[in-house]
């Protein structure tokens, strides 16, 4: 940036001529005593390429990234259901979908990824923060009471901004993960939260029954505790994913999906179902996807 | 011009004489031009000011066309109002597919059907592939699809229980042999488990009702028919 001039803006070249060789041209910041060189090793066709950027990340997650978003559920109960076929009796949970619609996007473009939001339910407009109000009503869409992104691998899986996501989006007898906080269980002791097995009921032991007992050795692993040591503390309400429960039964009428087996959390928790990632990905009728110009909004 | 009291004439001795009146303080009075008079409105800002005078205003008091209001979307028709049980809709859906007539839900709801299956009958089930098991039906558990009930028996002298689904697509004949001799004040029968209420083996009874039937039936079909429902 050249040097500038108060008050009069001379920009004809016989002015410039004149009086820029007079003006002292100042350089900013710190010279450097040790200018960067090329280095002589980092150079040549040979190299590899690397793979600590985004880009690379992002090309190593596109083989377990969904195509297709998921949807926001609430677990409703257990159940059984008879397979018609082998009259085996299935158990399983009941999921139900409620006004689970697509808020907005995330793109590669404005934030380094693909990913659909998603909320389901609805909220009072007087208990929701107007920063999120506003979100909701540029949208076009009704203040939901929850919110969640689902990861998709590109731009074609972005489905439009306030398309409602109904059960019919999965097909019986395909697979899902189910994401959900497992059930809370309080401050738990360390038998019950990493199954220790706890001290003897006599031999000497007194008091400390269902202690840990020792955290370490003193001298060996030297004279402190390790961080990630096993020990007593709040267990349960974390979230644990349940892979590839299969899908028994779809009613789209009521937003009823019937999973196969079990899903963490107590009833009215909720899920977040989408595709499994590790069973061949569900062919769908193709769904129309986001225009590019939506997808950058 | 503040005249000290030693001063005044002596006009004013018997006011000096008087003890002084306590001084009351102004705090928190009103004059009567202030009591008396009109409250004074509030000078209305000048609409129009052009715009470099709006720095001068607070904030608050600044007109601002770009602000509207935010324009709350109604909410979907909910699925959660339409169905609010949606257990009770899958089970529901399964008995409609499983017990169209609902037979079998008669014949083990014990607590409204006064001739379903109870507690301390001796009952026959067929399986979809012939076998049959007999047994003493030692509790009927209520629970929608999964309504089953424990039979128990003693096969080759060693004691059996088994758990039966009723609505179980195997499950293809239920049959009432013989029912309680007296009526029972239990619904779980668990204490026929000791030894002292054991019941033992059922199999001549049973044995003695399939003859029975055969001869009655002409010996047709057995085990089949009956008190099936």
């Amino acid at each position: 940036m050249s040097p500038r001039l108060g008050g009069l803006q001379l920009c004809s070249p016989v002015w410039d001529a004149l009086i820029t060789p007079h003006v002292p041209v100042r350089t900013f910041g710190i010279r450097s005593l040790n200018p960067p060189k090329p280095s002589r090793f980092n150079i040549g066709p040979g190299l590899p390429v690397l793979e600590s950027t985004s880009t690379a990340a992002l090309r190593r997650k596109a083989f377990s990234l969904p195509l297709r978003t998921g949807a926001i559920a609430i677990k409703k109960g257990m159940t059984a259901i008879f397979d018609p076929e082998t009259s085996k009796r299935i158990p399983c949970t009941v999921l139900q979908l409620d006004r689970v619609e697509v808020l907005s996007h995330k793109t590669r473009q404005r934030h380094g990824y693909y990913a659909v939001q998603v909320g389901a339910g609805w909220k009072h407009p007087n208990n929701v923060t107007k920063s999120l109000l506003g979100h909701f009503s540029v949208n076009g869409l009704s203040p939901k009471r929850h919110i969640f992104e689902f990861r998709v691998k590109d731009q074609a899986g972005l489905l439009p901004i306030g398309s409602s996501i109904e059960a019919g989006w999965f097909q019986e007898g395909q697979f899902v993960d189910a994401r959900s906080n497992t059930k809370g269980k309080g401050f738990a002791g360390v038998m019950k939260r990493h199954g220790f097995g706890g001290q003897d009921r006599s031999h000497g032991v007194s008091l400390t029954h269902r202690s840990m007992g020792s955290s370490g050795p003193g001298q060996g692993g030297g004279s402190r505790v390790y961080p990630g040591k096993k020990m007593a503390g709040n267990m349960g309400n974390q979230q644990n994913t349940v892979q590839n429960l299969k899908i028994l039964k779809v009613d789209s009428e009521n937003g009823i999906v019937v999973v196969s087996g079990a899903v963490s959390g107590p009833k009215g928790c909720v899920v977040r179902i989408q595709d499994a990632i590790k069973k061949p990905w569900p062919e769908m009728p193709q769904a129309e996807t986001a225009e590019p110009a939506a997808a950058t909004a | 011009m503040a005249a000290l009291p030693a001063m005044r004439p002596l006009g004013c001795l018997r006011s000096l004489m008087r003890p002084s009146e306590p001084i009351t303080p102004f705090i928190n009075r009103r004059f009567i031009s202030t009591a008396y008079s009109k409250r004074p409105q509030r000078i209305p800002l000048p609409q129009n000011i052009p715009e470099q005078f709006l720095s001068q205003i607070p904030l608050h008091y600044r007109p601002d066309p770009t602000k509207e209001p935010l324009k709350i979307y109604p909410a979907p028709p909910s699925a959660r109002k339409a169905c609010p049980d949606p257990v009770a809709a899958v089970t529901e859906s399964q008995l409609a597919e499983l017990d169209p007539k609902g037979e079998r839900q008669a014949l083990f709801d014990y607590r409204r059907n006064a001739r379903s299956v109870k507690p301390g009958d001796i009952v026959r089930v067929v399986f979809k592939n012939g076998d049959p098991f007999n047994g003493v039906v030692l509790s009927i558990k209520l629970r929608g699809i999964e309504t089953s009930f424990l039979l128990r028996n003693e096969l080759t002298r060693v004691a059996v229980e088994m758990s039966v689904k009723v609505f179980s697509p195997n499950v293809q004949s239920v049959e009432i042999v013989q029912r309680s001799e007296k009526k029972r004040r239990r619904a779980r029968l668990y204490y026929m488990r000791n030894r002292k209420h054991d019941r033992r083996s059922v199999e001549n009874v049973v044995a003695s009702y399939v003859r029975q039937k055969k001869a009655f039936l002409g010996g047709g079909r057995g085990g089949q028919g009956g008190r099936r429902r």
